[in-house]
């Protein structure tokens, strides 16, 4: 059985009149187990691969390649399936046409959808939105599914929808199933993909070569399966008339949870988290609360990640209001820390915006504070992508000068990577 | 301890040597006590306190929370009295479910009543995050017969006062409830005789502050010191710092309200020195003493001294915390008619003083011990 625990940081001491607390608080789980293999339900993952016209032989190959090794890493008894996504959805594997849409693994099954995989041809377009819906139909058909998941991988902009309908597809199948987004090359649109990824609780990244797929399959693919505790909430109780003011997890990326928010009682709000595996999250949490007098003490917010109903583990957020500045005026670090790595995701995001639609000078200001928070909060990785598209004069100014010539893949490897965090350095 | 409890609370835990243990820390405690002195968690009392005996021969009370324990296990305490704020649940993290205020822990509020003539409370105030001061009060069943009344008041600036001072005030009243009066003696002998047990308290109430006192510690605890015993119409007193004792005589009566205890502390230099009181108390280090009971403690011997009543009023022992209020004798003479009950009963005055003085900021810790003559 998993093992939860919550550490929070925080200064919890408030100014006369102070009314914002502000907490990081770390969740950690350690003897997650294996996906599907704890008790608590079968575990589901399909692999959706991009056969449209565009992939052509060369990625069209790779892709076969890598659809295979990530069947290779499922283990036996999990349920799944393969889609080849066009204009239109296909299920490639298990071949049925009714009844259940995936089957359980085992050595025939994988042999089988080895085969199915081999048989792969690029035609046609791009519809992301028809490859989800199907995808969740595919989930609905095996009920005794307690975790799912889905690989997609793309290559070209979602042609053949509109962003509404998109939009749509997204929304049907919010919370059936997680889905990490890859694109291979540098023709698909960083910002469309990451809407499907942040909805469904799955990370983004971009493949920048056909040959690199079949590895990043296979991890994706152990990293799902090595997740065994299915499903996970965080909550977060405040007081009566206290206002909880965002939600973010910090780490081991920036995600606003703050919309994502479900009603657990009038006290406490409910934030879906997906699956877990051994592994430490950060999540900041804000509460603004009606000032009290110096002396008092209340609770601020309790931080707790629940497993099914239960309550697995609890960070208390406190409140302490007092006269003596030396107390009240430490800035918290790891509070400061993941504040600066926010602005730094955002500032980033905002920057490549600013240059993909011409504004230079706006584009050279954001990503120069980018290079700068990136110096301050030690965030080395930002800075190297950094590098790749600006030149930097001053990091400590944030004194940058956007290349002439940029790489494609580098500049939506720093977009995607926008939101990795660094932890504080100990 | 008069409200009710809104579930059953579990009972001690006894161990093999017969002693007693809270189910919640695993302090030592009595099978009287309905609440653990050292956690402040709910207890089912196993045996029920006795009418005939006075409280100070209850089991001698062991403060067993360790000296370098973390504050934040206070965390675990389960309360279940409703929110003082609210009258919401009080979860298991010791913090209101509704409104998220603190639950005061038995240390940051707590009364005593050893018989119905002599009470003390104490509490945490407003503006400090902790109870460093305490009370220890006892006496015998009889009216005006013999009381024992005890503050000592924790320096804030110090770690762990609050643990050192109630030790203090308790190993204090121990030593004087076990001093008895010896034959008949003269007057003068008897003035004496409990003159050289306060000093024995003060020292046994030092030793104790001592213990309490991590070896490493690099801000030893300390706390001030005041007593009074009362036998009949006799009130022998001594005090180190600057928790005091009055005579506080019913107002109409005979007799002048006085402060029998004389402060250790720069504010009374300064008057012994001219200085007026009101700026004395007021000017910068009024609050700083001179002496004090601890570690670092250049001198523990209190200055004692004796007064014969002859009328009817309060005995009065009290930290700073209540007379930053009222420093005056006449003041509190004042205040003591205006909020007393005709019945003369002390708990509720002193729980109603203690409540004066938060209504007035309550900057400070709060003690008030009341013997009615």
């Amino acid at each position: 059985m998993a093992d939860f625990t919550a550490e929070v940081y925080q200064n919890e001491f408030l100014p006369e009149g102070g009314t914002d607390v502000n907490a990081i608080v770390t969740v950690t789980c350690t003897a997650a187990g294996s996906a599907g293999q704890t008790g608590s339900g079968d575990a589901g993952e399909i692999i959706i691969v991009d056969t449209s016209g565009s992939m052509g032989r060369a990625k069209l190959e790779a892709a076969k390649v890598a659809a295979a090794a990530a069947v290779d890493q499922i283990l036996d008894g999990t349920w799944f399936a393969v889609v080849a996504g066009t204009h239109q959805a296909y299920l490639a594997f298990p071949l049925v046409r009714s009844g259940r849409g995936m089957v359980q693994m085992d050595s025939n099954a994988r042999y089988a959808a080895h085969q199915a995989i081999s048989q792969f041809r690029s035609d046609g377009g791009t519809a992301m939105g028809t490859w989800l819906t199907l995808a969740g139909r595919l989930f609905d058909s095996v009920p005794e599914l307690a975790q799912r998941h889905a690989i997609l991988l793309t290559d070209g902009e979602n042609h053949n929808e509109t962003p509404d309908q998109l939009t749509n597809a997204i929304r049907g199948v919010t919370g059936k199933f997680q889905c990490d987004c890859r694109g291979v090359g540098v023709d698909w649109q960083v910002a469309e993909v990451r809407r499907i990824a942040q909805a469904l609780l799955g990370s983004v990244d971009i493949i920048p070569e056909p040959d690199q797929m079949s590895q990043v399959f296979a991890e994706l693919m152990q990293q799902s399966m090595s997740r065994g505790v299915a499903d996970a909430q965080l909550r977060v109780w405040a007081p009566q008339g206290a206002q909880v003011l965002f939600v973010r997890q910090v780490s081991p990326t920036v995600e606003d949870l703050t919309s994502r928010r479900v009603e657990i009682n009038p006290l406490t709000s409910g934030y879906p988290t997906g699956s877990w595996g051994d592994e430490s999250r950060d999540y900041h949490v804000c509460v603004r609360l009606a000032a009290k007098a110096t002396g008092q003490e209340q609770l601020a917010a309790r931080v707790q990640l629940a497993v099914g109903n239960q309550v697995a583990a609890q960070g208390l957020v406190k409140a302490k209001w007092s006269d003596d500045e030396g107390l009240t005026t430490r800035i918290n670090p790891e509070v400061a820390h993941y504040t600066g790595q926010t602005e730094l995701a955002e500032a980033i995001q905002e920057g490549l915006a600013a240059k993909a639609s011409g504004d230079e000078e706006t584009a050279t200001k954001k990503l120069g504070r980018a290079v700068q928070l990136a110096a301050e909060t030690g965030n080395e990785e930002a800075t190297t992508r950094l590098r790749k598209v600006v030149d930097i004069d001053d990091s400590e100014t944030g004194t940058v000068r956007l290349k002439r010539e940029v790489d494609k893949a580098d500049e939506m490897a720093l977009d995607t990577a926008s939101t990795k965090t660094t932890r504080i350095k100990g | 301890m008069t409200e009710p409890a809104a579930a059953v609370p579990p009972a001690a835990l006894r161990q093999a040597d017969g002693s007693l243990h809270c189910p919640h820390c695993r302090a030592e405690v009595a099978a009287t006590e309905a609440f653990c002195e050292a956690c402040g968690g709910a207890l089912t009392p196993t045996a029920a306190a006795s009418d005939d005996e006075p409280a100070e021969m209850a089991a001698p009370i062991e403060i067993t929370r360790s000296i370098q324990a973390d504050t934040d296990n206070q965390d675990t305490v389960v309360l279940v009295r409703p929110c003082t704020n609210c009258g919401g649940v009080i979860g298991a993290d010791g913090y209101c479910q509704t409104c998220g205020t603190k639950a005061p822990t038995e240390r940051d509020h707590y009364t005593e009543q050893p018989a119905s003539w002599v009470a003390a409370c104490c509490d945490r105030g407003v503006r400090h995050h902790r109870n460093e001061d305490a009370t220890a009060v006892a006496a015998e069943p009889a009216p005006r017969s013999r009381a024992v009344l005890v503050v000592c008041d924790g320096v804030s600036t110090s770690i762990d006062s609050d643990v050192a001072s109630l030790a203090a005030a308790r190993a204090a009243r121990e030593v004087l409830v076990a001093q008895r009066p010896t034959g008949l003696g003269t007057p003068a002998s008897r003035v004496a005789a409990i003159s050289g047990a306060v000093v024995k308290a003060a020292a046994a109430a030092n030793t104790a502050v001592i213990d309490n006192t991590a070896l490493d510690s690099e801000n030893a605890a300390s706390c001030t010191f005041a007593a009074a015993v009362v036998e009949a119409d006799l009130v022998v007193f001594g005090n180190v710092g600057d928790s005091r004792v009055y005579w506080i005589p019913d107002h109409g009566s005979i007799g002048e309200p006085t402060e029998l205890s004389v402060d250790d502390s720069v504010a009374q230099a300064r008057i012994a020195m001219g200085t007026s009181r009101e700026a004395a108390e007021n000017g910068p280090q009024a609050h700083a003493i001179t002496k004090w009971l601890g570690r670092d403690s250049p001198d523990f011997v209190p200055r004692t001294g004796s007064t014969v009543v002859n009328s009817p009023g309060w005995v009065l022992v009290c930290s700073d915390g209540l007379w930053n209020y009222a420093s005056e004798a006449a003041a509190l003479q004042s205040l003591v008619a205006e909020i007393s009950t005709p019945e003369s009963d002390p708990l509720p005055l002193a729980v109603a003083l203690v409540e004066w003085a938060n209504s007035q900021g309550g900057k400070d810790n709060i003690s008030v011990a009341l013997a009615r003559l």
